[in-house]
């Protein structure tokens, strides 16, 4: 048996992948960074997959679920477990950050709104998901945010040690 | 016999191009105009001649009313055809168009500050004898009270935006403590989306089913209306699946409603295609009018499908001043028809937009199937627009096909590189409750497992496994090379690829 390279980036998995699935799968290359073929559900059923490269990342589409693989990073691991480092606030979205709400030095409370970020015309509240102290604000006002990028660091308070 | 020689198209999108499909049906030469990171999209590329808007956000581009109107004099276009959103419910561009004299492909100007006021469209439907949901005064920051504003309405009720339109300036509020703040978000929402921050208080109906009907009205005063579209399916107050005819109305519940839409339209002095929202009451049958938007509605194509017309052709038709040829009694729907929206969001992830490069978009096709789509393979999905990128649409002869067509293509429409809502939808059709037709606009929320992750099984097994393999067969760093791989066994795929192997995993 193989070592895994790779890590399911989306969709975020509930359990790792177990042993003991018998599956079998054909695969050609389509064209240069894509490959097609099937894969073998049961005795009669197959069904087709899509699969590409971009990058360090493999994308797989396979039976109306589209997969993004990549080797594990500490940024995929943060995506993966949807929890980054503690105290780390991250954008839900990509977007522009609208209105930031708070200072370093600021005391919040669980629930409190953070930051405003407006992605495709929608506004999103980030909130604090407990109580603290703003150690640091690391955007601004304008500018350009990806999915995930830290927000604010919150210390203290409801931390659970 | 000729309507307009020139059209301008001021959209983008998926709406752009099918605007501009019909446009180019009718044999009238057409005019896109675009922004920066359009510059290489579908609709730019369809039509005649296409203009940069120079700028990327929509305030620069698409909302900007003086480029638009200037590019549009300067191709020689004789009217504007607004798709919907942007400008398509601004009072100022439409009267701007008249001044320069463009014709405005939609209502009146003042037709559209009517409907576009939800006090004074209220007032309206009040007078042509439809009912309304109970409603507060404007709220304005500074300016106005907040205590007593939420007495007449109780909780938990809506804050909405006097100015907004799909979901955008529009809050729940469970409890007063938390009023403030949503309607100051609320507010500054609708302000940067709509120019327009005036937002009130209306009260929530639990177990509502949201269906509009649609209207033709020519400038003669014909009004009749297309029956009905189902639009319950939603998140954040979005339509996600629309379907028609809607499994909630009986004939005589359908009767009735379309006569409101009909009066609504009268009452408002409404010219040219528009839908009139209602709320069902599912518990009691009973319905309040929402309110009427001025513009081709994003679900219009189901109507399309069941009633065999062309939307577009009958807004462009009426623009230029030809009458409704049809009676009420030449609206006889065939068969059913349902729409899924393809939005680029993570479904798993309370539907966080998501953006990126469209590394693979292939639409399925078949029997029923139409997709109206503004996007093509290796285009760029940014975060400065809407987040949907399609419109699949199903007909069949019945309910059940067209449900049954559409879960077929669902089903076999790749796209990577952007995450979206397909594994949603594939889900949320597949439903029981959407099955059986009873369902309301508490569905999504009601039922978690539609967006949970998926369990890890044999699917995300195998294709962690395509993964794997074509991972070492390229190499940590060789990007897509295939060179480097040498398992080729005995039964790699004939042709003028080079083949892995296949195999069996554990």
């Amino acid at each position: 048996m193989t070592t895994r390279r790779l890590q399911q980036i989306h969709p975020p998995e509930s359990t790792p992948v177990g042993a003991g699935y018998q599956v079998d799968i054909e695969i050609a290359a389509t064209s240069q960074g894509r490959w097609e073929g099937q894969v073998q559900l049961d005795d009669v059923r197959t069904t087709p997959f899509l699969a590409l490269r971009d990058g360090q990342q493999i994308h797989v589409w396979l039976a109306g679920e589209s997969y993004v693989f990549a080797p594990p990073t500490p940024i995929a691991r943060a995506r993966r477990s949807g929890q980054p480092a503690s105290g780390d606030i991250v954008s839900p979205v990509p977007g522009v950050v609208m209105t930031v709400l708070v200072s370093a030095g600021d005391a919040v409370e669980a629930a409190q709104d953070l930051v405003i970020i407006e992605s495709m015309k929608t506004e999103h509240l980030v909130k604090s998901p407990r109580g603290g102290t703003v150690e640091q604000v690391l955007v601004q006002e304008g500018e350009q945010v990806e999915r995930g990028v830290v927000l604010v660091v919150l210390v203290g308070l409801g931390e659970e040690r | 016999m000729s309507v307009f020689s020139k059209v301008l198209v001021a959209n983008r999108g998926e709406i752009a191009v099918r605007v501009l499909q019909t446009l180019q049906a009718m044999g009238i030469a057409t005019a896109a105009v675009y922004a920066d990171p359009d510059a290489n999209s579908p609709h730019a590329g369809l039509a005649g001649e296409a203009f940069s808007l120079g700028g990327s956000t929509a305030e620069e581009t698409y909302l900007d009313r003086r480029k638009i109107i200037e590019l549009a004099l300067r191709c020689g276009a004789e009217a504007v055809h607004p798709g919907y959103g942007f400008l398509a419910e601004n009072p100022a561009f439409s009267r701007e168009c008249a001044e320069a004299g463009l014709v405005f492909i939609g209502p009146s100007p003042e037709t559209i500050e009517l409907l576009g006021d939800k006090i004074r469209s209220k007032e309206a439907a009040v007078i042509a004898g439809v009912p309304v949901v109970p409603s507060s005064p404007m709220w304005t920051p500074g300016e106005s009270r907040l205590d007593g504003l939420s007495s007449q309405i109780g909780f938990p009720l809506l804050v909405k935006a006097a100015a907004g339109g799909g979901g955008r300036g529009m809050r729940i509020v469970e409890r007063v403590q938390d009023l403030e703040t949503a309607l100051e978000s609320a507010n500054r929402e609708a302000a940067s989306a709509f120019g327009d921050g005036r937002v009130f208080l209306e009260r929530y109906i639990p177990a509502a089913r949201h269906v509009e009907f649609q209207v033709l009205a020519d400038s003669s005063g014909n009004t009749i209306h297309l029956l009905e579209r189902e639009c319950s399916i939603q998140r954040r107050y979005q339509k996600v699946i629309e379907e028609t005819p809607s499994p909630a109305l009986n004939d005589d519940l359908r009767t009735r409603m379309a006569a409101s839409a009909v009066a609504m339209a009268k009452s408002a002095g409404y010219t040219n295609a528009g839908t009139v929202e209602f709320l069902v009451d599912a518990q009691t049958g009973e319905y309040y009018f929402l309110e009427m938007n001025a513009r081709i509605q994003v679900e219009h194509p189901i109507t399309e499908e069941t009633l065999r017309l062309d939307m577009v052709e009958w807004q462009t038709r009426i623009a230029a001043g030809k009458l409704i040829s049809l009676s009420q009694e030449d609206i006889r729907p065939s068969g059913h028809a349902v729409e899924c929206r393809i939005y680029a969001e993570d479904p798993y992830s309370n539907f966080a937009p998501a953006t990126g490069r469209l590394l693979a978009w292939r639409p399925p096709s078949g029997m029923g199937i139409r997709l109206d789509s503004g996007v093509a393979e290796g285009q760029e999905i940014s975060a400065y627009y809407d987040s949907m990128l399609a419109k699949l649409v199903a007909w069949g002869p019945d309910r059940q096909s067209a449900i049954g067509r559409m879960q077929r293509a669902l089903q076999s429409f790749p796209v990577l590189g952007v995450t979206t809502n397909i594994p949603f939808l594939i889900r949320a059709i597949a439903h029981p409750d959407f099955r059986s037709g009873e369902y309301d606009t508490g569905f999504i929320a009601r039922h978690p497992e539609l967006t949970a992750p998926p369990e890890s099984n044999h699917l995300n097994g195998a294709a962690l496994e395509i993964a794997e393999r074509i991972w070492r067969s390229a190499g940590p760093i060789g990007g897509s090379n295939m060179s480097g791989q040498s398992s080729a066994g005995p039964q790699a795929t004939q042709g003028p690829w080079r083949g892995l192997s296949k195999s069996t995993f554990p």
